[in-house]
């Protein structure tokens, strides 16, 4: 992995997929195989989201880095985190219908927030921590 | 790269494309109304007035109506640039090119040329301040990508397509002595092959590997097809233009068309084979169905060029799979995606009262079911639009789909907006 953009974006991709296993295990009505690829899905965005919020948004700010979008990128996790939570309570119902309406809407929100980030934000940070990259990319995958 | 595209809130407000949604389906219905009171079959002439108002309808109250509607949300959140002054544009854009496309229509059907000369100025103020406000749109941009590429490229073939489209009208309405022929074709080569055509490109290009989770569209297709189109469109209009002895110049360029869009209708097909999310999806079978009827008007407008084809009209039926088949299909599937993640997307901002209160998931704004009865619906509409002309009855079942689909698609609206106004009328009690 050589830039913090490439870095970024094959863990979005990694947790997409686990999305699509969850999903589509709930949709089977296989609620054991739902549950776990739910969970294994929550624990890599719940990483993600700290690899971004301890260590790469904290640097960037630090470094002059612009804060608005940074605010925005924060604020777009805490949406993330609520649906994230619904879906949670709808695994444990074993409700499918909400589990599906609740999935289909994180994938909007969740599509739209890695789209702007691969696009804008990463390229802007592989820009300004062009220096401290390496630094930067151990910390995270330190966290 | 500019920074502030991200800091601001980006998505304009709420009721911008949802007006242009709620119009677009009673063109729909208006279309069907013209051609179910047309004198005879309108599908025997492809310029009879009941063809050319209900064409026209479609064209401009419905498909360029979702997506003028549909690029003041896009271009904001995909590009990351806001339109300037985006309430006045909406404003002015809805309401010319809604009273434009009905004075053309009703121009057309009524051969009034009094109606014709008031629909083109108001037509033409539509798309100049729409192109206007995306041109600013677009070089405000952050992002330097395909789409937004394809985009520009889109309003460049949409400018020329308005341009030859003013000037049929004024020719048709003053009995100019033009060649209304060769003039028409390249109008209709710019407006589908050209604005239509390389929007969906640039827009499938995010909206495919995002919704479906399939791989991304390969680098060197993303970065040659939309300018490759477009260059193959200007060479035809160069060969329209100048109408050389020999046919095969014309030939070759349409057959270049033909094969760029249908590579762009083959992977995008097995892109969504080789999707990550395998669960069934409305919009994405309507995508599908787009893209199968895209490589069928390949197949009938390269039948055009065999001497004695078994086809009546292969190019009228090119043209129908175009734009019911393809278009339509690309883009009801996407309304049915966009407007429930709207109306969610604004409710969400309501802060923690909205939590509190609760807000619908998008599945509980529009009932799935819905889109896929339209599915159906839309299917065999687009059958009996293939069998119109040589089949009269098919012309009242082409109708009767256009207006349940009217029907259908408008219900959907107003159910969103419904579920809109009512969730926010309780989180507005409850923050009080």
């Amino acid at each position: 992995m050589n830039t913090i953009a490439e870095f970024m974006t094959h863990d979005h991709k990694a947790c997409d997929n686990e999305f699509a296993d969850a999903e589509q295990a709930a949709f089977d009505g296989d609620w054991s195989k739902t549950e776990a690829s739910f969970n294994a899905f929550r624990n890599d965005m719940a990483h993600h989201f700290r690899m971004e919020e301890e260590a790469l948004f904290p640097t960037l700010q630090s470094a002059g880095g612009p804060s608005g979008p940074v605010q925005m990128m924060l604020m777009e996790h805490v949406q993330m985190n609520d649906l994230i939570a619904d879906m949670a309570a709808a695994v444990a119902e074993k409700d499918e219908d909400k589990y599906r309406g609740l999935s289909e809407t994180l994938l909007i929100v969740m599509q739209q927030h890695n789209h702007k980030e691969e696009q804008i934000l990463y390229p802007i940070a592989d820009h300004i921590l062009s220096a401290q990259r390496e630094s930067v990319l151990e910390r995270m995958q330190a966290v | 790269m500019k920074l502030a595209s991200l800091s601001t809130d980006q998505a304009p407000p709420i009721f911008i494309p949802l007006r242009f949604f709620a119009v677009a389906p009673l063109f729909m219905i208006l279309a069907a109304l013209l051609l179910a009171t047309s004198n005879g079959n309108p599908f025997s002439d492809i310029h009879s007035p009941a063809l050319l108002a209900a064409t026209h309808c479609i064209t401009l109250g419905f498909v360029a109506m979702t997506m003028l509607g549909a690029i003041q949300q896009i271009l904001p959140v995909m590009i990351g640039s806001t339109m300037p002054a985006p309430a006045p544009v909406a404003w002015l854009t809805l309401l010319s090119l809604t009273l434009g496309t009905l004075l053309l229509s009703s121009g057309f059907m009524l051969g009034k040329a009094e109606l014709l000369n008031l629909a083109w100025p108001l037509l033409g103020l539509t798309f100049l301040v729409f192109i206007g406000a995306s041109l600013v749109s677009l070089t405000r941009a952050a992002a330097r990508n395909v789409t937004k590429a394809a985009v520009l490229l889109a309003l460049f073939a949409l400018t020329g397509a308005i341009t030859l489209g003013a000037l049929l009208a004024r020719g048709y309405a003053t009995g100019l002595a033009l060649d209304y022929l060769r003039l028409a074709a390249a109008h209709i080569s710019l407006a589908l092959g050209g604005w239509v055509m390389l929007l969906i490109v640039g827009v499938s290009y995010q909206v495919v590997p995002m919704f479906q989770i399939t791989p991304p569209y390969p680098k060197r297709l993303t970065e040659t097809l939309a300018p490759a189109i477009f260059a193959v469109l200007l060479i035809n209009l160069a060969i329209l233009l100048l109408e050389p002895a020999s046919r095969w110049p014309g030939f070759i360029a349409e057959s270049l068309f033909w094969l760029l869009s249908g590579c762009f209708a083959v992977v995008t097909l097995r892109l969504q084979n080789q999707r990550k999310r395998r669960i069934a999806d409305a919009t994405l079978s309507f995508f599908q169905l787009g893209m199968f009827s895209l490589l069928l008007a390949a197949l009938f407008s390269l039948a055009s060029f065999i001497p004695s084809t078994a086809f009546a009209q292969p190019r009228l039926l090119s043209a129908i799979a175009f734009l019911l088949g393809f278009a339509m299909s690309l883009i009801q599937g996407m309304l049915y995606k966009i407007i429930p993640f709207l109306v969610w997307f604004h409710l969400f901002r309501g802060g923690p009262s909205a939590t509190k209160v609760g807000i619908p998931n998008v599945k509980e704004v529009i009932p799935e079911r819905w889109m896929w009865r339209h599915l159906w619906l839309h299917g065999a509409t687009i059958l009996a639009a293939l069998l119109a002309s040589g089949w009269d009855a098919a012309v009242w079942l082409l109708a009767l789909g256009l207006l349940l689909q009217g029907l259908l698609l408008g219900y959907a609206v107003f159910t969103g907006i419904a579920v809109y106004r009512r969730t926010l009328r309780k989180i507005e009690q409850a923050s009080r």
